[in-house]
């Protein structure tokens, strides 16, 4: 096989048993690799009824074709399987070093089962693989372990590690990656927690990969690494980092506030921007493995109640989670909030969207003091909620606590007096810090037919509403106007298809917006060789979409479920977008007729999937 | 060229959009936060068809032609789509992506100032006012 290797480690850890299976090439010409080929082992392997927090429950890390390859944006990995969170199809794409590593040791991917009796790790040294004790390490925070991983086996091993959160089961737990890089959404920190895994350490001897075309694939990367490292768009988020347009997107009604009771609050857009980060606490950018944008934040408070040493800084969603979201502009608290949350193992998003809910439903008189073990929760009240509430959080401690760590979803049904529809998150995961209403309303489709719930970048209908995707090859040359419906289910067709190209070949969306329809291809025929045409690869991409929505129905999930909750879908507040509602029932109903989905079960008629080749899985749903 | 009778037209009304815009508080404001030398230009359609703007050190100034220094970030476009861009007609992104403009250097001042574009574009549509170019306006 070229490109990938063919092989994954499989670990069953409550025998204490690893095997290398090879994969059929099949799976990966059908499924690519990344959250695609994850979604059918979990199809073919995947224990439907069990609790994702069981030993029975399946985690899958996996590589992407293109790891390895030293082209900037594909050092990513995706780490899948049912999410603790929302209890569906779960999987969540992490930058940072992991990746090409496992690849150059002989591996594109990791299936772990099973619990460990005691704290444990994996070590993957090529031939060499290892369960270990991590007794020593486990009640430790990542960055200690991370640092702790690194003096003993040394620095150019890769480390995955999870937090006290993972260790405590919190529902929305991240696994961090180097210290820095996360593996955010989802929950799978808690996953591995349930396993006893406190992490994996990877290193290879030999940096090396097969590629079915050496000398084209050379030619394709002295092309595509300036083109990437040149645009406009690299070297903003060089420069400022995720951030870097923050301003704007606060002109256009993008940006939460207050749970997303306003599309507007403009002294925020100037103290929370990526370049007021750039000239206040940053002190080095970082990148993930061979990226040339390098839009990582490194930064020092060095004073205030926030100070923190040198270290990660915070990506665009954790300056607004814990920024406007909760009714702050202070940055360094961002800054704080970013830390804790990485050190603890807590995912920004979810925390911030769950605490931001909190919030209100504390000002509504829903939560009470006794609800809170006598904690009041405030818009813009930092102090509470960085030194209180997420600590609390991460240690499931108290009643707050422990109605928090379970996510918005689940602490509104408990409180009950319908705070769930001023929840803001789809099929249970909490929403990212874009607001459709005045980002653009096919994000709002997006969000809601994406298959394991709120997200920006399955797809990536965001950057088309922006204007920063054109893909003539494949009739994609809409001139898409974000606050209107037009054209937005047929443009979410083909969205969708390359959301699953990129989310499979582990491709990272801010690099990969320079790759065209004609490259990518190049890059399948020449580095795994495929010799696919763009027809064949664009099916790909979209079999990845209905295959995971097949294994959602399978879990219990319907159309009831590809919905948006009574907030994100009240008429904007405030700025640029205000009293503007989206038209988001007539846009999922043509979607579904454009993909041929099924308006009651939301998964493919069978006529479609006999189509691309999923004969065998039409036959266990339909 | 479908908006401009030659190379100089556009370029008079740029600055003057420019003059108006700096004296109006806000705007002004936004454009020295820029704090950047930017040279706009249109040469695709004649050589002196370019202006420049120098927001740097809390002034203001702006000239035709290519500034004697090295500018911070050059946009290149046809002064057709200038014309659409200052109407607040064209999507920057959108034209980026499409290669209507090509952008050299750090875009950073200028992300300062898109949020104002808007506001710009009301100024530029007084500009054509007052210049009998009401024909212009999009």
């Amino acid at each position: 096989m070229k490109g990938n290797t063919g092989k994954i480690i499989d670990v069953d850890l409550t025998a204490g048993k690893i095997k290398v299976d090879e994969l059929p090439e099949e799976y990966y010409k059908k499924y690519i690799g990344g959250s695609g080929l994850a979604a059918k082992l979990f199809w073919e392997r995947g224990n439907f009824d069990a609790d994702p927090l069981s030993p029975e429950a399946m985690l899958i890390f996996m590589d992407g074709p293109f790891a390895g390859l030293k082209l900037s944006g594909t050092s990513r990995h995706s780490t899948a399987g049912r999410s603790p969170l929302t209890g569906g199809w779960g999987d969540s794409s992490c930058g940072g070093y992991l990746a090409p590593e496992l690849r150059y040791a002989g591996y594109d991917g990791i299936v772990v089962t099973g619990r460990a009796e005691k704290p444990s790790m994996l070590l993957i040294e090529d031939d060499r693989i290892e369960i270990l004790d991590a007794g020593e390490y486990w009640g430790r925070e990542t960055a200690e372990v991370n640092s702790a991983l690194k003096e003993k086996y040394g620095k150019a091993y890769r480390t995955l590690v999870i937090g006290p959160a993972g260790e405590n089961l919190v529902k929305y737990s991240i696994i961090l990656n180097e210290g820095h890089h996360a593996t955010g959404r989802a929950g799978f920190g808690a996953v591995m927690g349930s396993k006893n895994l406190k992490a994996i350490v990877v290193k290879a001897g030999k940096k090396e990969m097969t590629l079915a075309d050496p000398e084209k694939v050379d030619e394709l990367r002295k092309e595509l690494n300036p083109k990437i490292k040149e645009a406009l768009a690299s070297e903003v988020l060089h420069e400022n980092g995720t951030a870097a347009n923050l301003i704007g997107g606060m002109y256009a009604g993008d940006v939460p506030i207050r749970n997303w009771t306003s599309n507007f609050w403009e002294e925020a857009s100037e103290d929370l921007t990526g370049s007021t980060l750039t000239e206040t606490y940053l002190t080095k950018r970082g990148s993930c493995a061979f990226c040339s944008i390098a839009c990582k934040r490194v930064v020092e408070v060095k004073e205030g109640p926030w100070a923190i040493p040198e270290g990660p800084g915070p990506e665009y969603e954790t300056i607004v989670a814990f920024g406007t979201l909760m009714g702050s502009i202070d940055l360094a608290a961002t800054c704080k909030a970013g830390r804790i949350c990485n050190d603890l193992g807590i995912d920004t998003i979810s925390a911030g969207g769950t605490i931001a809910w909190a919030i209100e439903a504390f000002e509504r008189g829903d939560l009470t003091l006794e609800d809170t073990g006598g904690i009041e929760l405030k818009w813009g009240d930092m102090d509470t909620v960085i030194n209180k509430v997420v600590p609390m959080i991460a240690a499931k401690e108290g009643k707050l606590g422990a109605l928090l760590a379970e996510g918005s979803v689940s602490a509104a049904t408990k409180i009950g007096k319908d705070s769930i529809d001023y929840t803001v998150q789809c099929k249970g995961l909490e929403a990212p810090m874009h607001d459709p209403r005045g980002g653009g309303h096919g994000l709002a489709l997006t969000y809601a037919v994406g298959a394991r719930g709120a997200c920006h970048v399955a797809e990536p209908m965001m950057f088309a509403e922006l204007g920063s995707r054109y893909y003539p090859e494949i009739g994609f040359e809409y001139e898409l106007e974000p606050m209107t419906d037009k054209e937005k289910p047929e443009a979410a067709v083909d969205m969708i298809a390359i959301g699953g190209l990129e989310n499979s070949a582990c491709f990272c969306q801010f690099a990969d917006s320079e790759v065209t329809i004609p490259e990518w291809l190049d890059l399948f025929n020449f580095v795994p060789g495929y010799n696919w045409d763009i027809d064949e690869m664009m099916r790909a991409g979209r079999r990845v979409f209905y295959l995971k929505r097949l294994i959602n129905y399978r879990f219990g999930r319907t159309a009831d479920d590809d919905k948006l909750t009574k907030r994100m879908l009240e008429p904007a507040r405030d700025g640029e977008p205000e009293g503007i509602e989206i038209n988001f029932d007539g846009m999922r109903q043509r979607f579904y007729e454009l993909m041929k989905i099924d308006p009651v079960k939301a998964i493919p008629v069978k006529e479609v999937l006999e189509e691309y080749g999923m004969g065998d899985e039409a036959a266990v749903v339909w | 060229m479908e908006f401009w009778k030659d190379e100089n037209e556009p370029i008079t009304m740029f600055l003057k959009m420019f003059e108006e815009t700096s004296k109006i508080e806000d705007l002004s404001k936004g454009l020295k936060k820029v704090n950047q030398l930017i040279w706009f230009d249109y040469t695709q359609d004649g050589p002196n068809c370019s202006f420049w703007i120098d927001c740097r050190g809390g002034e203001i100034k702006a000239g035709q032609g290519k500034p004697d220094e090295e500018p911070a970030l050059t946009m290149s476009l046809s002064a057709d789509d200038a014309h659409r861009s200052w109407s607040n007609k064209l999507n920057p992104v959108m034209a980026i992506t499409r290669k209507k403009i090509k952008v050299k250097g750090s875009a950073t001042g200028l992300l300062k100032l898109a949020p104002k574009l808007k506001k710009v574009a009301e100024v530029y549509v007084g500009v054509l006012k007052d210049m009998d170019r009401e024909d212009l306006i999009l």
